[in-house]
């Protein structure tokens, strides 16, 4: 209540008044609260999601390293859209894919700004001999547009007096656009991608072109076209396209992106499946059952969720590595290294192997509590211990089965230590964390992020639209590791 | 009990006991009971108690993966203290984990509490800041080394706060003064504003935003002309802060992953806390708002203490993952100085497989040994720290 002031004291009026001042002065901070709040919360969100929000924006662009960062990106520019088609379908008839093919054409255009008191002399334009990306499957022979690609002599279709930018001044001068087309001499193979290069001479200035240069080298004097030809596919997510293409097996040069993502799901869905069998009945077991050693279990249970991988790994990696008591021999090989099937029946860390014990955890969690009584009816009924489990039990544990599904996939899907250890060579035997690594330190020593951010985001999604569909299961999760100890 | 006033066995599993075939009855339980358990059983055995043990073995003996082993008593133990990289990953492991556990449990409660609000469309927002935590460390990890580069997002933002220091702080200055003057007017007039009053608040934000940009168009304040700033976060042996002494000053790229782990941590341990928060009766709250509490009272005197148990999880989880912690060093991998990073676990994988050298088995297994024993003596030690400030 508000403090009234010596001359109101007693006036019943004045109190009354007082009081519904002060509720409206409440009110007011009520609301001044919520508002704050919201404000905060958005502000949080910004944070958190923030640097992933534009590495998956920034992974569109050629350099995702460009100083100062932005995020005007030409790929999202519909303009550049119709462009990159029209130019796709003149290099090889293929509005989306793009591509350079025999009998193709492509028109370009360049726009150069001459300042005053220059001579203005046409670029000099050639379609370099320059290998896409670096590293991983670069071994392997590719063509090279250069070897059948003839540039046309430059033609000048407008000029045009105006002012430019250069170097923060504004200068007077000329810009001048010059026109020419890339031909496919003779006949060759489809070749995936046209790179241009334009060299102009000291003092005169790129301006802008049919698409925008992919970067400007030597002090802005060479604008770099990684992809005159590429179809509206290869021009939006083009580094997306990369990391399919570029990096590809060595010996059998299929790409290596797909393989990875094949492993890590093949991996992921055996991992699901054994949790969803064996991890539920171990925890049904240890619900339901009294039997000796009970408590011993529970000890296990416990031991396998806190001793360190780095303590078990050793071990382990030995017992893979020498094919698991010859378990190995029963499908073809002497060794499980370099193999899913390592990476799937053994582990590491934290009770991952092929069960986990946190999911028997979750699944005696859940059993504990279902009743009984439709057990009982089911025995009452003569059905055996097995039948009662498969035909009764079960089906009432799915939301528990659920959970177990989505938090081993993505618990699997995201692994990095175990697979780390037994996969090693050939990269196509990798999964997808592993072989991310390997994006890193192939294409990162050449300051290539676009293509490691593409391939980050990509091997992301899985996940993050599992979380998206299922986010109760995950909180669940948090929850359940909020009552673990 | 039953109609007939038969005692049944009130254990789990249990079974109306007494009856004729109680013994044949139960011995089918334990086939059952083991036939269910044997896969796990099995995978238990083999892969976690096997393995403990043999590593624990492997840590007597200078195993190399090749030539048999030989029993050399406790000699890799004392050999692992005079390995300046083990000294080293020691070091850093530790500063890690203590640095880590501290801040990200702090922020984690101080964030818990803002939201703490009973107000529409929380849900979403938690699932929102839950998405760093479901992507992968690699992934993750990825993204923090693009935004590390010299010129990338981080050494921008740090640009710009600087060129930009001018506005921000008589930005700063002028809410705090506007906020000042209100509360105290407010008071004069006989209403009871707290210092952090939200709607004054919102007033001295409005106000001081449109008087920073009217200063900043007049010229009185402006953008610093400085040069960007190129920190090297990764590819550096500087070690930081530089006034401290040696054992305490952490090596920049083992800055840069606690930055990241504190930002992937915070969101899960948030949404622990919250969830213990809402617990609280609002009642606790109301009591002291009479008696007059200020905001930090509150937080210091009822939250926390309130939310211990959480408190207690959340550091053991804490310092279990950053104790252990491994894919970020492997991922920084060669593009920064193994000494800057190096932590046990990493040095556990190092010793086995070393590159061109022979592995170190035995060495590597008394190194993981000791981060066993060290991870549940911190579990143990923050037991019983917490405890006893509860009493």
């Amino acid at each position: 209540m508000r403090f009234l002031k010596t001359d109101e004291r007693g006036d019943p009026a004045a109190l009354k008044k007082a009081d519904g001042d002060i509720t409206g002065w409440m009110a007011r901070r009520r609301w001044a609260r919520v508002g704050i709040v919201y404000s905060v919360m958005i502000l949080f969100a910004i944070i958190l999601v923030g640097p992933m929000l534009f590495a998956a924006l920034s992974s569109l662009k050629v350099n995702p390293l460009e100083y100062p960062p932005s995020l005007r990106i030409p790929e999202l520019n519909p303009r550049n859209w119709v462009t990159a088609a029209q130019l796709g379908r003149a290099g090889a008839g293929d509005a989306f894919q793009g591509g350079f093919a025999p009998g193709a054409e492509i028109p370009f255009d360049l726009t150069y700004f001459y300042p005053e008191g220059t001579d203005p002399a046409p670029p000099d334009v050639e379609v370099p001999r320059r290998r896409p990306g670096s590293g991983l499957g670069a071994a392997r022979t590719i063509d090279y547009a250069a070897d059948y690609a003839e540039v046309s002599a430059l033609e000048v279709v407008e000029r045009e007096r105006g002012e430019h930018e250069v170097d923060g001044t504004r200068e007077d001068g000329v810009f001048v656009t010059y026109s020419f087309a890339v031909r496919y001499v003779g006949d060759g193979p489809l070749v995936g991608r046209v790179p241009l290069a334009a060299t102009a001479e000291r003092g005169h200035h790129y301006v802008d072109s049919t698409l925008p240069a992919s970067r400007l080298e030597r002090r802005g004097m060479v604008a770099s076209f990684d992809n005159i030809a590429p179809g509206l596919g290869r021009y939006v997510v083009r580094n997306y396209s990369r990391v399919f293409d570029e990096a590809r097996s060595v010996t059998t040069g299929r790409s290596l992106f797909v393989a990875w993502t094949r492993n890590s799901f093949l991996v992921a869905f055996a991992r699901v499946l054994t949790n969803v069998v064996f991890a539920s009945m171990a925890g049904y077991a240890v619900a339901r059952y009294r039997f000796r050693g009970r408590f011993l279990i529970f000890f296990g249970l416990l031991f396998a969720q806190m001793v360190p991988a780095q303590v078990t790994f050793i071990s382990n990696y030995l017992l893979v590595r020498d094919g698991l008591f010859g378990l190995s021999h029963l499908f073809g090989r002497d060794t499980f290294l370099n193999s899913l099937w390592g990476v799937i029946i053994a582990g590491a860390g934290s009770g991952a192997a092929m069960i986990h014990a946190g999911m028997v955890f979750v699944m005696k969690q859940f059993f504990e509590t279902l009743p009984r009584d439709i057990e009982e009816a089911a025995e009452i009924d003569g059905a055996g211990t097995v039948q009662r489990y498969i035909r009764v039990v079960l089906p009432m544990a799915r939301p528990a089965l659920g959970a177990v599904i989505i938090l081993t996939f993505q618990g699997t899907w995201n692994e990095f230590f175990w697979p780390l250890v037994v996969l090693t060579s050939p990269e196509e035997v990798k999964t997808l964390p592993v072989g991310l690594l390997a994006f890193r330190q192939v294409y990162g020593v050449a300051g290539d992020w676009g293509l490691i951010l593409a391939g980050a985001i990509l091997s992301a999604l899985p996940v993050i639209v599992l979380f998206v569909v299922f986010q109760k299961y995950f909180m669940q999760g948090i929850a359940f590791g909020g009552s673990k100890e | 009990m039953d109609l007939y006033g038969t005692k049944y066995n009130e254990e789990p599993g249990g079974r109306p006991g007494l009856t004729f075939n109680s013994l044949k009855r139960s011995t089918q339980e334990q086939i059952s009971a083991y036939l269910f358990l044997a896969p796990f059983l099995i995978t238990l055995a083999v892969f976690f108690l096997y393995s403990t043990g043999r590593a624990f073995y492997f840590s007597f003996t200078d195993y190399n993966l090749f030539a048999d082993p030989n029993w050399v008593g406790l000699e890799n133990y004392l050999s692992l203290f005079r390995q300046s990289l083990f000294l080293r990953a020691l070091q850093n492991t530790l500063l890690f984990s203590v640095i880590v556990t501290t801040v990200q449990t702090f922020l984690a409660l101080v964030m818990a509490t803002v939201l703490n609000q009973r107000i529409r469309g929380l849900a979403f927002f938690r699932a929102a800041y839950y998405i760093p935590s479901i992507a992968s460390s690699v992934v993750i990890t990825l993204i923090f080394m693009w935004m590390y580069q010299r010129r990338g997002l981080i050494n921008y933002l740090w640009t710009e706060a600087r060129r930009h220091a001018p506005i921000i702080l008589l930005f700063i200055a002028l809410v705090i003064v506007l906020q000042v003057a209100q509360v105290i007017w407010e008071r004069r007039r006989g209403y009871p504003a707290r210092w952090v009053d939200p709607a004054l608040f919102l007033i001295s934000f409005t106000v001081g935003a449109i008087g920073t940009l009217g200063a900043w168009v007049a010229g009185v304040v402006s953008v610093r002309p400085l040069p960007p700033v190129d920190f090297t976060w990764l590819a550096t042996r500087v070690r930081l802060p530089g006034w401290a002494p040696s054992f305490l000053r952490v090596p920049v790229p083992l800055v840069a992953i606690m930055i990241q782990n504190i930002f992937t941590t915070i969101p899960t341990m948030m949404i622990m806390y919250l969830a213990a928060l809402q617990g609280i009766p609002p009642s606790f709250y109301e009591a002291a708002d009479i008696e007059g509490a200020s905001v930090p009272q509150k937080f210091f005197r009822i939250t926390i203490p309130s939310v211990r148990p959480v408190t207690f999880l959340v550091v053991a989880l804490s310092l279990i993952g950053t104790l252990q912690m491994f894919d970020q060093v492997a991922i920084f991998g060669d593009a920064v100085p193994l000494e800057s990073v190096i932590t046990l676990s990493y040095y556990v994988y190092d010793r086995m497989f070393p590159g061109a050298q022979l592995p170190q088995v035995g060495l590597a297994s008394a190194a993981a040994m000791f981060l066993a024993i060290l991870t549940m003596l911190a579990v143990l030690v923050q037991r019983v720290f917490i405890k006893s400030e509860a009493e």
